[in-house]
């Protein structure tokens, strides 16, 4: 007998809600839809109302946690239809908040998925680290989610020399302890076992349904924007794209923890090449006609807008595809065939925002039709009570 | 490869299929194909071209007709594929045979323009909730957002 699951759509595990309706029979699941559009917000149809400049601040809103992404990536397309040319310094201040944004990003990523394992001592360790990063933007843009740093032309606020070197020391506490707690992560047999082998995507799969960032590397697809069309300052740059091959959720931790030192590096490069000079020029109100793709590596995959102008202050057409959008056909995937305690895990596994909240999962007996509602801490408990007992898989290596 | 090598190698691929090729930017390709040509020169750039990476799909309200953008990513370059079809009967072909992962984008064409996409797996709609009125399709241009009067319920008339 098959049971449907509804989850969502107020579930802030994805980061707009989004229903989850699973078929399951007994604890394996069978058959995964998703429907989105419960917090659409017609931005596309909003941005062709704004100005050039209003529409920063507006895809700044897009998300909360890569705010600097979808900004980025909208600027660097709008310089391009403006023939504008930012200054130098200008450029590697707006990409060093991108990798503080990145490590941001992935330090609470790792967090959560150490939680959703039963591993709370590990997700403490890096939320206390993402605390060390969170403040350096704070002290660069002023505020801590949305930094507001970019402007048409280059950025907002320069970085003086008492800063750059609070960065620096700040990288240097980070890479220190990233480097402890993931010596201790390796050395957790239990929680390796856990993560092994949940939530498999091939690599087959990987490519044919689209699916970018950290999920796609973790399954062996080695594309990252800032290598394969290198952006900006990202061509000046030594850094090497992470992957991983056990296309699990193990794959993608691994895959977030060798991201988090290679941003280390970018950051450190960006700080001790910065040029002087200004850091911003001004821009014209209107553009010409024209258009453009801009893409962008985001800290959950590839961004892309594409933007048309016709000769006006406003876009003519903004269009704009988030990666997590991208990742919704290859979690379909990843779900089928999983247990049903293996949800919290595979959801963080793709995006960040399960810690927002304890969540009601309603199960619904197809049979009956019966409701009982349980909250998502209990689905954890169950989760962790689950794999209490089960074996621990002897081949199961860190592969750091 | 070069930007120029890859727009040699579209010519001679897509031949007459190609109706114009464009290379407005590093590793920026637009190549416009009629209607008719979409699935094959989709197929020519999975198969030829490393694109099995298609980013999104743009719709565009331009008046009489709409354009298509199927963005596609190699590894080394971005190539956009551009089709249009007449406002009075939007039809366009489904990619979802040659990239499976484009079903999501073509859904969100399907609600958003009123374009009827031929053969997509799952017609339903992708963002727009369930009690959103038919032949409302929102990019168009001509849709303006009129904001529905307050009720309070009990309130007084």
């Amino acid at each position: 007998m098959s049971f449907e699951i509804p989850i969502g759509p107020q579930h802030p595990a994805l980061k707009e809600p989004i229903s989850l309706r699973m078929t399951v029979e007994g604890e394996v699941i069978t058959g995964v839809d998703i429907r989105l559009g419960y917090n659409h917000r017609g931005m596309e149809k909003l941005a062709e109302e704004k100005s050039w400049l209003q529409n920063i601040y507006v895809t700044e809103r897009i998300c909360g946690i890569c705010s600097h992404s979808h900004a980025t990536c909208y600027v660097q397309g709008v310089e391009k239809l403006m023939e504008l040319a930012p200054p130098k310094r200008g450029l590697y201040i707006r990409y060093l908040v991108s990798e503080l944004e990145r490590i941001h990003s992935h330090l609470l990523w790792l967090g959560v998925a150490g939680h959703e394992a039963g591993f709370d001592s590990f997700f403490m360790y890096t939320w206390r680290d993402r605390e060390v990063v969170m403040d350096l933007l704070e002290m660069i843009s002023g505020n801590r989610v949305h930094y507001a740093i970019n402007t048409l032309g280059g950025v907002r606020r320069d970085l003086d020399a008492g800063q750059i070197a609070k960065i620096l020391e700040g990288i240097v506490t980070l890479r220190k302890r990233s480097e402890y707690y993931f010596y201790i992560g390796a050395n957790e047999p239990s929680f390796v076992a856990r993560i092994a082998g949940v939530g498999y995507l091939s690599k087959e799969n990987a490519l044919a349904l689209c699916a970018v960032g950290p999920v796609a590397r973790a399954s062996g697809v080695a594309r990252d924007v800032r290598k394969e069309d290198p952006y900006a300052v990202y061509g000046d740059l030594d850094f090497a794209i992470a992957t991983a091959d056990s296309c699990d959720v193990l794959g993608r931790v691994v895959v977030r923890v060798k991201e988090l030192l290679e941003s280390y590096k970018i950051c450190e490069q960006i700080l001790k090449s910065l040029p002087a000079g200004d850091i911003a020029v001004k821009a014209p109100r209107k553009a010409k006609p024209g258009e453009v793709v801009s893409r962008y590596e985001a800290p959950r995959g590839e961004n892309i807008h594409y933007i048309k102008a016709n000769g006006t202050d406003k876009p003519e057409r903004l269009k704009v595809r988030a990666p997590t959008l991208a990742n919704y056909p290859a979690t379909v995937e990843m779900l089928r065939k999983g247990f049903i305690a293996d949800i919290p895990l595979i959801f963080a596994a793709i995006d960040p925002c399960i810690c927002c909240a304890e969540r009601t999962v309603t199960l619904v007996s197809a049979g009956s039709g019966a409701e009982s509602v349980v909250r998502m801490s209990d689905l954890r408990r169950r989760a962790i009570a689950r794999h209490r007992n089960a074996p621990v898989k002897r081949n199961a290596v860190w592969p750091l | 490869m070069p930007d120029i090598e890859i727009v040699e190698n579209l010519k001679r691929d897509l031949g007459e299929k190609a109706l114009e090729l464009s290379n407005p930017d590093v590793r920026r390709i637009f190549v416009k194909v009629a209607l008719r040509d979409l699935v094959p020169a989709a197929t020519i750039l999975r198969d030829k071209y490393d694109c099995a990476y298609l980013a999104t799909i743009s719709g565009l309200d331009k008046g009489d007709v709409f354009e298509f953008i199927y963005h596609f990513a190699s590894p080394v370059a971005n190539i956009n594929l551009r089709t249009e079809c007449p406002r009075s009967e939007p039809r366009i072909a489904s990619i979802c045979a040659v990239i499976p992962g484009a079903v999501l984008y073509e859904r969100e064409l399907q609600e958003m323009f009123g374009v009827t996409v031929e053969g997509i797996p799952d017609p339903r709609r992708l963002n727009l909730p369930d009690d959103w009125p038919d032949g409302q399709f929102p990019l168009r241009k001509d849709w303006k957002h009129v904001r529905p009067e307050e009720v309070i319920p009990g309130g007084k008339p």
